[in-house]
C-alpha cells in the first residue's frame, strides 16, 4: 500500500468531474500566504501528509487574512504530525458549510468485496461513530463482476436521507468515486468531509487516499507520485530503508526481500517469511533481546538480493548482534540464503565467532546450507531446536558477549 | 477422509512451466501426488517432468478431467488464469501467486463465488494431504514427511512457512495432520480460517485444528463468532503471532500485507480474547502448542 498526498488525489477526482475546493500547494509561509490572497479569505491551510488526523494534531487550520494565514503556514511548517516532518502546506479555499457527509471506499476482508461506507455524520472520526452509532453508518458492498451502477449511488444518497438537487449530486459523486477507487487500484479511498455548501455545492473538502502497491505496474499517472512500502514504516522512509526497496524492486519476481527499521536495539533481525517474522520478535521481546530491525524474506530470493538485504540490517548503527530464524521452509532454498548471509559476512570483515549470531534455517537444501554456515564458522541449527528456542538463544549469547565486556 | 484435496483430486497446474513451478511439479511427482496437465500458453506439446502441457486449460480438462487447479502465473495475469479455472467448471482453485493487485482479487472471488467454487489463497503455499499423499502447490517443498505426517489435526495457517512449522509441531508432540492449509497472506483471500474450520469440522478424521493467526482482519473474530454459533465444535488450538504490533504506531504493516492494525480492528489481544471467551484454547507462547494438543486429544479419547 502507498499513501497518496491529498494534491495528488484531489487532481484525480477533479477529473473525474467530483468538485474539491481550488487549492495550491506551497512550500514556504510567504508562498501560503500569497495563495491565500489569489484565492480569497477566508482559507484552510493543512499540512500536507500522507496520514490522517491531521485535524486532531491541529494541523488544519483557517486564516481570514494574510497575517493569519502566514502565521498558521509557519507554524504547521514546523510541525511533525504522526512522524511525518511537515515540508509542504495545502492551502484552500474555505467553504461555507451546511452539511457535512462521509463517504469513504475500501476491501472488506470477510466480505472479500469492496464496501462502501457513508454516513451523514461528516467532519467526525469514523472509526468512533461505528463504535458509538454504528446505525448512522451505512455499508454497501459492490458486486465486482456486475459493477457498481448509478442506481445503487442513487440508493446510497437516498438512504443518507438526500432529497432534490443534493441526492442527485450526491449519487453522481459517489459513482464517480467509485470509478477513481477501480480505475487507480486504490485500497482506500475516503472524502471527509463531503462538504453541502451554503449555496447547495456539493464538494469534497478532505480526502484520503492509498493505492495498491502490486497495481502500481500499471498506473503510470500514480506511480511516480507514490512511495511503495510506505505503508511499512509510520513515519517517512529512512535512506536505509529506501535502499532496501530498491534492492527488493531490482529483482521483482526473484522473492520478496523487506526492511523496516526499528527504533535503538542491537539485535540484527532477518527472518523467513510474514508469519515466523511475528513469531519471531515477539519472541525476542519477551526474553528481554533489543530487536534493531525488522528484515524478512520469501520465496526464492536469489543469492544476491539476501546478500544485499543482510548488509541493510547489519549496517544498521548499534547492531552488535544477528539472528536469522526461519520456519522449516516449504519452497525457499536454503543454501542459497546460506550463501548469501555468508558473502554478506565476507563483505563485511564479520567474524561469527566474535559477533553473536544464531542462524535457525531448515527446509529445502538445507544439508548444503548447513555445510556452507559450518565451513564459515556460523553457529547453525535446523529443526533441532524451535525458533522460538532460537530466540533465547541470541538473547542469551548477546547478554554473555557484552555483560563480559562491561 | 480429509478436506479439499483426496484420491479424486485430478490436479493441473496453470503456469507450469515458470521456475518455481517444475520444480513443485518435480517435488509434488517425488511424493506421489498426481498431476495430469500443466497449462503454459504457446508451449503445447512439451512437458514438464512428463507432464503434458497445453496451451488452454479447456484441453487439458477435456483430456483428463481436472477437478483443481494451481495458479503459479505471475501477478499481471493471474486474475485471468483463475477466472480461466472457473470458466472451465473447476471448483477448487489453488493461487500460489503473491502480489496480486487487490482489485484483481476482488474480481474473481466474486466470479468464484458466483461459480460456487472455492478458491484458496492467493499468497497460499499450498494444501496438503499426507494420508493420501496429495500435495498441492510448494507446500512441504522436497521432504514433506520432516513436517507433514497422517493423523488427526487439522492445520489452518494465515502464514506459509508456519503452516509447515505448525504441523511439525504436531509431529513434535507425536501426532500427525488430517490436511494442512495454508489459507494465504492477502487481505483478500478466497477461503479465510472460519470457512477451513467449517470444513474440518465435517471432517470425521479431523479431532482437532491448530490455528495460526495475524495481526489485522477480522478473520480471528469471525472465527470466534462462528464457534459461539456452534459452528464449531471440537478442539481448537489458537496462536496468533504478532503481539508487538500493538505498541507499535497505527497502520503500519510488519510481515503480510493483511497484517495491519487500523483503530480497534486486528488487534491481537482483541483476537485472543475473543477466542477464549469463545472457548478456544489460546497458545501463550508457539512452543506449548505441542502440549496443549496433547491435553486437548487425551481429553477427546
Amino acid at each position: 500500500m502507498a499513501r497518496v498526498l491529498e494534491n495528488v488525489g484531489k487532481e484525480l477526482l477533479k477529473k473525474s468531474k467530483i468538485s474539491v475546493s481550488d487549492f495550491r500547494t506551497a512550500e514556504t509561509a510567504e508562498d501560503a500566504r500569497q495563495f491565500a490572497d489569489d484565492i480569497g479569505y477566508p482559507v484552510v491551510i493543512k499540512a500536507l501528509v500522507a496520514v490522517g488526523k491531521r485535524g486532531k494534531a491541529g494541523a488544519v487550520r483557517f486564516a481570514q487574512n494574510g497575517a493569519e494565514a502566514e502565521k498558521n503556514a509557519c507554524e504547521i511548517l514546523n510541525m511533525t504530525v504522526c512522524n511525518f516532518p511537515v515540508e509542504f502546506l495545502l492551502v484552500e479555499k474555505k467553504l461555507d458549510i451546511a452539511q457535512e457527509l462521509y463517504i469513504s471506499i475500501t476491501y472488506d476482508s470477510s466480505e472479500k468485496m469492496p464496501i462502501i461506507i457513508a454516513s451523514r455524520e461528516g467532519g467526525v472520526d469514523i472509526e468512533d461513530l461505528a463504535n458509538t452509532q454504528p446505525n448512522r453508518i451505512i455499508k454497501t458492498p459492490v458486486h465486482t463482476i456486475e459493477g457498481f451502477h448509478q442506481f445503487q449511488a442513487k440508493e446510497i444518497a437516498s438512504a443518507l436521507d438526500l432529497k432534490g438537487k443534493d441526492l442527485q449530486k450526491a449519487t453522481s459523486v459517489i459513482w464517480r468515486l467509485y470509478k477513481v477507487f477501480d480505475q487507480y487500484d486504490a485500497t482506500i479511498l475516503e472524502i471527509n468531509p463531503l462538504v453541502i455548501t451554503a449555496s447547495g455545492e456539493m464538494v469534497a473538502a478532505a480526502i484520503l487516499m492509498a493505492v495498491d502497491d502490486d497495481g502500481l505496474y500499471r498506473q503510470p499517472t500514480l506511480s511516480p507520485k507514490v512511495e511503495p512500502g510506505s505503508d511499512r514504516a509510520w513515519r517517512p522512509l529512512t535512506e536505509l530503508e529506501k535502499k532496501m526497496v530498491a534492492v527488493d524492486t531490482a529483482e521483482p519476481y526473484r522473492g520478496t526481500a523487506r526492511y523496516t527499521e526499528m527504533e535503538g536495539g542491537n539485535i540484527g533481525f532477518l527472518c523467513g517469511g510474514g508469519g515466523g517474522s511475528l513469531l519471531v520478535y515477539d519472541a525476542l521481546l519477551r526474553y528481554g533481546g533489543k530487536p534493531a530491525n525488522y528484515a524478512e524474506f520469501g520465496g526464492n530470493p536469489t543469492q544476491t538480493k539476501v546478500s544485499r538485504l543482510v548488509k541493510g540490517v547489519l549496517s544498521k548503527p548499534g547492531v552488535a548482534g544477528f539472528i536469522v530464524d526461519t520456519n522449516i521452509t516449504n519452497n525457499t532454498q536454503t543454501d542459497v540464503v546460506a550463501k548469501g548471509i555468508v558473502q554478506a559476512f565476507q563483505e563485511m570483515n564479520i567474524n561469527p565467532e566474535t559477533f553473536p549470531t544464531i542462524v535457525r534455517l531448515a527446509g529445502i537444501n538445507d544439508t548444503q546450507a548447513r555445510k556452507i554456515f559450518r565451513d564459515a564458522g556460523v553457529p547453525y541449527y535446523m529443526d533441532d531446536i524451535t525458533m522460538e528456542a532460537a530466540a533465547r538463544l541470541i538473547v542469551e549469547q548477546m547478554d554473555k558477549t557484552y555483560r563480559q565486556k562491561d | 477422509m480429509a478436506i479439499l484435496v483426496d484420491k479424486d483430486s485430478r490436479i493441473a497446474i496453470q503456469g507450469i512451466t515458470g521456475r518455481e513451478a517444475s520444480m513443485v511439479t518435480k517435488h509434488a511427482l517425488a511424493y506421489g501426488t498426481k498431476i495430469l496437465a500443466g497449462v503454459t500458453p504457446g508451449k503445447e506439446g512439451q512437458n514438464v517432468e512428463g507432464v503434458p502441457v497445453y496451451d488452454t486449460l479447456k484441453s487439458a480438462c477435456k483430456n483428463h478431467a481436472v477437478n483443481t487447479a494451481v495458479v503459479y502465473v505471475p501477478p499481471a495475469f493471474a486474475c485471468d488464469a483463475v477466472l480461466e479455472a472457473i470458466g472451465n467448471g473447476i471448483k477448487l482453485v489453488l493461487i500460489i501467486t503473491e502480489r496480486i493487485p487487490r482489485r484483481d482479487a476482488a474480481k474473481f472471488l466474486c466470479a468464484a463465488k458466483q461459480a460456487n467454487a472455492t478458491i484458496i489463497g492467493p499468497n497460499s503455499v499450498g494444501v496438503l494431504n499426507p494420508g493420501d499423499r496429495i500435495k498441492l502447490g510448494a507446500i512441504g517443498g522436497d521432504n514433506v514427511e520432516r513436517c507433514f505426517v497422517p493423523g488427526s489435526v487439522g492445520v489452518i495457517s494465515r502464514s506459509g512457512g508456519m503452516t509447515a512449522e505448525c504441523s511439525w509441531m504436531a509431529k513434535q508432540a507425536g501426532y500427525g495432520v488430517s490436511t494442512s492449509v495454508s489459507s494465504g497472506g492477502d487481505p483478500l483471500i478466497g477461503s479465510p480460517p472460519k470457512d477451513i474450520l467449517s470444513l474440518f469440522e465435517n471432517d470425521p478424521k479431523t479431532k482437532a485444528v491448530i490455528l495460526w493467526g495475524e495481526p489485522g482482519t477480522r478473520y480471528e473474530e469471525d472465527v470466534a463468532d462462528f464457534i459461539m454459533q456452534g459452528g464449531y465444535t471440537k478442539p481448537l488450538i489458537a496462536y496468533i503471532a504478532g503481539r508487538f504490533v500493538e505498541n507499535m504506531p497505527e497502520g503500519t504493516v510488519f510481515g503480510h500485507a493483511a497484517s495491519i492494525i487500523e483503530g480497534a480492528g486486528g488487534r491481537p489481544s482483541i483476537k485472543m480474547q475473543r477466542l477464549k471467551a469463545a472457548g478456544a484454547h489460546v497458545a501463550e507462547n508457539f512452543n506449548d502448542i505441542g502440549d496443549m494438543l496433547k491435553s486437548v486429544l487425551a481429553e477427546a479419547v
